[in-house]
């Protein structure tokens, strides 16, 4: 107990809306000294970016993504406790989320920012000038929260407010989400949670039948339009969703990834004829979808890819080798991004094509002509499984090119990108959520010393920082959510959503484990499950460093 | 056939209730809420007979104050036809909401009434009761089984109630009130197109006053304190010294 607690006092600082507000705008200015800083290395007098400086600069130039990634992280907590006072309902354990996050992310701005493990970002790697610098530190409002605002015992008075599970308010603001949370919490406690460790321990599949109770709740048609058989529900609903099935298990969370891949690529770039043929069928999860971009030597670099698509009479056929083909046994239908055009090497002689496949299992995972492949044995996100192919004269019918145009492949993917990240940003915020819950439960079970673990700050203050960062990603996820339902261009929110959220997933999975001791190395304990479904946040749908890449070109080439 | 459910906004039941600090109440001050998780039995219970064609309209009715159309909203996420709301701030106690759900069946003139058989916020267990007394109808309480009966002269129902000793049929001719225990069903989740349709349904407001019912409690609230925290137990070495304790310590023998 604190002293100011034991006086009675809250911790909550004066005026704490308007101090934020005030190291906000210092922390905007400063992500302004950063963002001038990096352009004066890598963009050239006559705006263009320099492609070899942006290499020789990586570290700057993925530091300035992150830098910006922590000022939006920043104003959207603001945003979010701002509605709540609106609301009249900012509690105390919301206001001390809020400037431990302050608090804690002013002062990493400051003194280093951990990128992974082994980078750390300080402001001179970004070239800050020091008056730039100087004045941000001296901001009384800057000063107040990185001294005041995540201390020991703040940590230790978030812990006493959520002890019993309450992780604070999300502010939605909206009665029907909360009600779409309510009953995605329900079905993931009584259908998910009780069995998805052992569906991971021994490796199955997600069975058929939460497949088709998914399919009656309506996951698979969440996002697609009313027109094309859908709810037209938005990617806020979609969020909250995809948070609470991952919450129970990142691969029942993440079959609404399949389904969104696909309903996106189709929606924004195929035909009506493809719209009114596949979307219907997507939405009732009549079928199944699978993504085929990767290929063992392409990767991020997807422009390079080189499985062959040659036109033969009114099919086309596909010659060639995949990799990481998430659910390719028991899906029906393939994206398959191919090379049309051998005699453009790079993403112009790309197209995307929809691929009927009959449904495999494990025995024969792959009964179609001129296909086979192999399952990839993974350490976690089981449940689909992962696949490699390879394509030898496999036929795809002209009609199944995608908008009917060769060379759009690599323009339609990317229509996709936005919806995709948000998407698998909110999965992780639901993989943060489960380890956080997993920890929480095992430090009040596990007694040493004669006290529940919880009694003791360095295990109570562990958890007590993961829902704030949980609470930080939960927030920049709806944002960009929101942005996207604004029908506003959001790849780089949605982007440090991704980023953000992946790193906290996965330090609430280690410090979850780091709890239980011993036990968390057991497979026995789900915490095992989580920590190796949260190791793969950080790479799919674009590594750390691409993510990085992707938001600084983007930030490099927004503002002028 | 028309059934009423009747359904409760109490505090969500994953909440760990605390007492204000003056000791006045419950802290219900940014506090998850959610249905009666009875009532939403009973919601589920006339579901299943609508949808096994046995009734041709369910109405859900909530009393409370503005937040309770939420619960509503959930009823008819759930396949409730349409909601009544009978706006009513503070604390209602058991008998005015009795009387209240009385004035609406007499506007509704439904065939059974469900009601959760108590709600879990304050644990009272009176209004299905008195609702029947008021209204003069048979009552069956603490329902897991019912069974409509084809033939009867203006219908009845079977319904198995959990009692001390095992179960009771009891046979009850329509209308009549039920409430629901633990062990009917389970309830359905509210799918995405049902939570998008229930935002169209409609809902009547209405208040105490339409139905000439004065709701000013009769109960006094002295105190509420949180339950004595558990002791922890020891270990006696014999048996002389466990007769010992409980003789002279516990003084229960």
């Amino acid at each position: 107990m604190s002293d100011s607690q034991s006086e009675g006092g809250s911790l909550v600082l004066p005026d704490l809306l308007e101090v934020c507000g005030s190291a906000l705008k210092a922390a905007q200015d400063l992500g302004e000294a950063a963002h001038g800083a990096v352009k004066a290395l890598v963009v050239k007098d006559d705006g263009k970016i320099d492609a070899s400086a942006l290499e020789a600069d990586q570290f700057a130039v993925h530091g300035l993504a992150w830098f910006e990634t922590y000022v939006a992280a920043l104003r959207e907590m603001l945003a979010w406790a701002e509605r709540l006072e609106a609301d009249g309902a900012l509690g105390d354990l919301e206001s001390l989320i809020l400037q431990a996050a302050y608090g804690e992310y002013l002062s990493q701005m400051l003194g280093g920012l951990p990128m992974s493990q082994v980078e750390i970002l300080r402001p001179i790697d970004l070239g800050i000038p020091v008056q730039a610098l100087i004045g941000f530190a001296g901001t009384s409002a800057v000063m107040t929260l990185s001294g005041k605002g995540n201390t020991a015992s703040v940590r230790e008075a978030i812990a006493e407010h959520i002890t019993h599970g309450n992780y604070g308010q999300t502010a939605l603001g909206d009665e029907m989400l909360d009600m779409v949370r309510d009953q995605f919490h329900r079905f993931t406690e009584e259908q998910i949670l009780p069995n998805a460790h052992e569906w991971h321990l021994k490796d199955e599949f997600i069975p058929m039948s939460i497949i088709e109770q998914m399919a009656e709740l309506g996951v698979f048609g969440l996002a697609i339009p009313e027109e094309n058989g859908g709810l037209g529900m938005g990617k806020v609903a979609m969020c909250v969703v995809t948070e609470e099935l991952s919450r129970g298990y990142l691969s029942v969370g993440s079959l609404g990834t399949r389904a969104e891949i696909a309903a996106e690529l189709i929606r924004l770039g195929g035909t009506e004829e493809q719209k009114a043929e596949w979307l219907p069928k997507i939405a009732s999860g009549e079928i199944l979808t699978t993504a085929v971009f990767t290929e063992p030597n392409t990767g991020s670099d997807l422009a390079s890819l080189s499985t062959r698509a040659v036109k033969d009479g009114e099919s086309y056929k596909l010659t060639g080798a995949k990799t990481w083909i998430t659910h390719g046994a028991r899906s029906d239908l393939m994206t398959v991004l191919a090379r049309t055009n051998p005699e453009e090497k790079g993403y112009k002689g790309l197209s995307m094509f929809l691929a009927e496949k009959p449904r495999g299992d494990d025995a024969n995972p792959f009964p179609a002509q001129g296909m086979s492949g192999g399952e990839i044995e993974v350490l976690g996100y089981r449940g689909m499984k992962e696949y490699e192919i390879a394509f030898d004269g496999f036929e795809v019918p002209v009609d199944n090119l995608l908008g009917g145009k060769e060379g759009q492949g690599f323009k339609q993917l990317m229509a996709t990108f936005e919806s995709a990240r948000i998407q698998t940003a909110a999965r992780a915020v639901g993989v943060a959520q489960s380890a956080m819950e997993i920890g929480m439960k095992y430090a009040h079970e596990r007694v040493q010393f004669g006290k529940p673990l919880y009694a003791f700050p360095r295990i109570s203050g562990k958890l007590a920082w993961m829902a704030v960062e949980t609470m930080i990603v939960r927030q920049l996820t709806y944002f960009s959510a929101r942005e996207k339902d604004s029908e506003r261009r959001c790849d780089i929110e949605a982007g440090m959503a991704k980023l953000l959220a992946a790193r906290v997933a996965w330090s609430n999975a280690d410090n979850a484990l780091q709890i239980h001791g011993g036990n968390g190395y057991a497979l026995e304990y789900p915490v095992s499950r989580v920590l190796c479904d949260a190791r793969i946040l950080n790479i799919f749908e674009g590594a750390a460093e691409i993510q990085a890449q992707v938001i600084a070109r983007g930030l490099l080439s927004r503002r002028d | 056939m028309k059934i009423l459910v009747a359904v409760k906004r109490v505090i969500d039941f994953n909440v760990k209730v605390r007492v204000k600090a003056d000791q006045s109440g419950i802290e219900t001050a940014n506090v998850k809420m959610s249905m009666n998780p009875f009532d939403e039995i009973a919601v589920e219970e006339a579901l299943r007979l609508k949808e096994a064609g046995k009734a041709a309209e369910v109405v859900a009715v909530t009393i409370g104050p503005a937040a309770s159309v939420e619960t509503l909203r959930t009823a008819m996420a759930m396949g409730a036809d349409r909601g009544i709301h009978v706006l009513a701030e503070g604390d209602v106690e058991p008998l005015a909401v009795a009387k209240l759900l009385k004035g609406v069946v007499d506007k509704e003139s439904p065939d059974i009434v469900f009601l959760g058989k108590q709600a879990i916020d304050n644990d009272c267990n009176q209004t299905g009761q008195m609702l029947a007394a008021l209204a003069d109808w048979p009552q069956a309480t603490f329902a897991s089984k019912v069974e409509l009966m084809a033939g009867e002269n203006g219908g009845a129902v079977a319904v198995t109630r959990e009692i001390d000793g095992g179960l009771d049929t009891v046979k009850i001719t329509l209308p009549a009130i039920i409430t629901t225990d633990l062990r009917l069903n389970e309830p359905r989740y509210a799918s995405l197109p049902n939570i998008m349709k229930a935002k169209k349904k409609p809902v009547d407001q209405m208040s105490p006053e339409d139905l000439a019912v004065d709701v000013t409690p009769r109960l006094t609230t002295l105190k509420v304190e949180e339950p004595p925290t558990r002791a922890a137990g020891i270990k006696v070495a014999d048996v002389g010294e466990l007769l010992d304790k409980l003789r002279n310590e516990a003084k229960v023998i």
